[in-house]
């Protein structure tokens, strides 16, 4: 008899176990036809690519600018075309002044270093690195010895510059493209939001359109909210360390400023990246402040960032453990490059929400219909 | 019964008052902070572009005094159960006048050697200010751990 009982869920175990070997057959079968066809799919991905850029990137940023135009709108200024025009019109201002008068002073700074302090570096480089060199000056005279005798850098420069600079414009190009197209990607986008998320709804079956709906909505609060904070973070950080570094006497304060600001996007490893050029400056060129200060400093701002301000600006909802934002770079990073570093992420936070959201569905479902779907009939 | 003390909600007016004032006092430091980025000694006095700020910052300070008086009944009926995004506009407003501050120093003709010094001491009062305000006010608590 027990046996007889236990049957049914057995043959629902199994009848699982086989659903899942066929979809990963059939997975695996997909896989390897693409393999097959691979001109044909990299022309259609090529195709994506393209369209996929400028979309995504005004999907950013309507996530940051939409919330402004439904501001507006709530004070009353409206209709749409008016609260549009302003917000646009605002955002491209901002744009624009900041370049207008950052752009100047970066240029400044990058012509004095170039005037003054490069030729101290390569005289450094090639001079005095000898004896500071942290593994000896023998091992030093080898490395230069075998660098002059393979012409390393030469061929290096030879086989890697070509191959650089096909990449460069590959990313360029659509790049480029992308920026044009934006505004009005955006203006488009932005007049008729709701529209837009409605006929996307639409395309949805009407039995998880509710469903899907909310999780849409879920990852627009996120994918914005993340925005938006990391936006204000980069300005803050940014402008702080250029201060910092003006009080501390660091020449070139503004570009290394703004570098820490720029690198900021990269959790854990922007802070290094913007910390490694002032350190390596002070320690070559000498001066006003030491390496030790410089350290301490961008030290001391990384942690007041990650402990003070990122937890309160950064919600509970983009709380990630640092283990899984770190993979998420190395992962993302090695697969989109360095749109996939920035991006890595507000990525990540979509996957928790994903997985969020799907156990919820799954709780729920259990607490309806029972653990196995005994409720079903 | 023993009852728990309950936490008192303030209203829009004590939240618009904290904020103004801590506006109207970091607003000098907040402009140094502007000006000292963008080289403004170099091009004008700053000790006269000082004072004019400052006369500026007291003659918007008495007009917002006034606003908020007038409004009072009007924001003493609006409460809200936690004030995060005037916290973070607070944080700010602290944050770059702290770095204001170090930068009037210098403009005053602080030694620069104790620059550090004096920047660690007014961070520490801010902070306990920040803590103790969004604690009691803001109803955030930036040390809990979630």
């Amino acid at each position: 008899m027990n046996g007889l009982k236990k049957k049914p869920i057995a043959d629902d175990r199994l009848n699982r176990i086989i659903k899942y070997l066929a979809i990963a057959l059939l997975a695996l079968a997909v896989v390897f036809m693409a393999v097959q066809f691979s001109e044909v799919w990299s022309w259609i991905i090529n195709a994506i690519r393209t369209v996929i850029v400028p979309v995504a990137l005004a999907w950013l940023f309507a996530l940051i600018m939409f919330p402004l135009i439904r501001y507006l709108e709530k004070k009353g200024i409206g209709p749409r075309g008016l609260s549009l025009g302003i917000v646009f019109l605002l955002t491209v201002g901002i744009i624009f002044a900041i370049f207008f008068f950052v752009t100047p002073f970066v240029v400044d700074e990058i012509k004095n270093f170039f005037t003054n302090d490069f030729q101290k570096i390569i005289d450094y480089l090639t001079g005095d690195l000898r004896d500071d060199f942290f593994l000896g000056p023998d091992l030093y005279d080898k490395i230069m010895e075998y660098i002059n005798e393979t012409d390393f850098f030469n061929t290096w420069l030879d086989e890697a510059l070509p191959g650089l600079i096909s990449r460069l414009s590959g990313v360029l190009l659509p790049l480029l493209t992308a920026v044009a197209i934006l505004p009005i990607l955006l203006i488009y986008y932005l007049r008729d939001y709701e529209m837009i998320s409605d006929r996307v709804r639409s395309v949805i079956p009407q039995k998880h359109e509710k469903r899907m709906a909310e999780l849409g909505s879920r990852l627009n609060q996120t994918v914005g909210a993340y925005l938006r904070g990391q936006l204000l973070l980069m300005l803050a950080i940014g402008t702080v360390a250029t201060i910092v570094y003006k009080l501390i006497g660091l020449k070139y304060f503004f570009v290394f400023g703004v570098l820490v600001g720029v690198t900021n996007i990269i959790p854990y490893f922007g802070t290094i990246i913007a910390a490694v050029p002032p350190i390596i400056y002070s320690v070559i060129v000498g001066g006003a402040p030491g390496p030790l200060l410089v350290l301490a400093v961008n030290v001391v701002m990384q942690f007041i960032e990650g402990n003070i301000f990122q937890p309160v600006i950064m919600a509970h909802q983009l709380e990630m453990h640092p283990l899984i934002i770190i993979i998420s770079i190395l992962f993302f990073g090695s697969l989109f490059g360095t749109l996939g570093v920035i991006f890595a992420s507000p990525i990540a936070a979509s996957i928790r929400v994903f997985y969020h959201f799907f156990k919820e569905q799954r709780q729920l479902t259990e607490l309806t219909e029972g653990p196995l779907g005994e409720g079903k009939t | 019964m023993m009852q728990g003390k309950k936490p008192k909600i303030y209203s829009e007016y004590e939240i618009r008052v904290i904020l103004f004032y801590a506006t109207m006092i970091l607003a000098l430091p907040n402009v140094l902070v502007l000006s000292y980025i963008f080289d403004f000694s170099s091009v004008l006095d700053i000790y006269r572009f000082m004072f004019w700020v400052a006369m500026v910052v007291l003659a918007l300070t008495i007009a917002g005094t006034l606003i908020l008086w007038l409004n009072r009944d009007h924001y003493k009926r609006r409460v809200k159960a936690s004030y995060r995004g005037e916290f973070i506009y607070l944080l700010f407003q602290s944050a770059f006048g702290l770095l204001g501050i170090a930068v009037l120093y210098d403009y005053l003709g602080g030694s620069r050697q104790y620059i550090a010094n004096v920047m660690i001491i007014v961070f520490a009062a801010f902070f306990y200010l920040l803590y103790t305000l969004g604690r009691k006010y803001f109803k955030f608590d930036y040390m809990k751990k979630r």
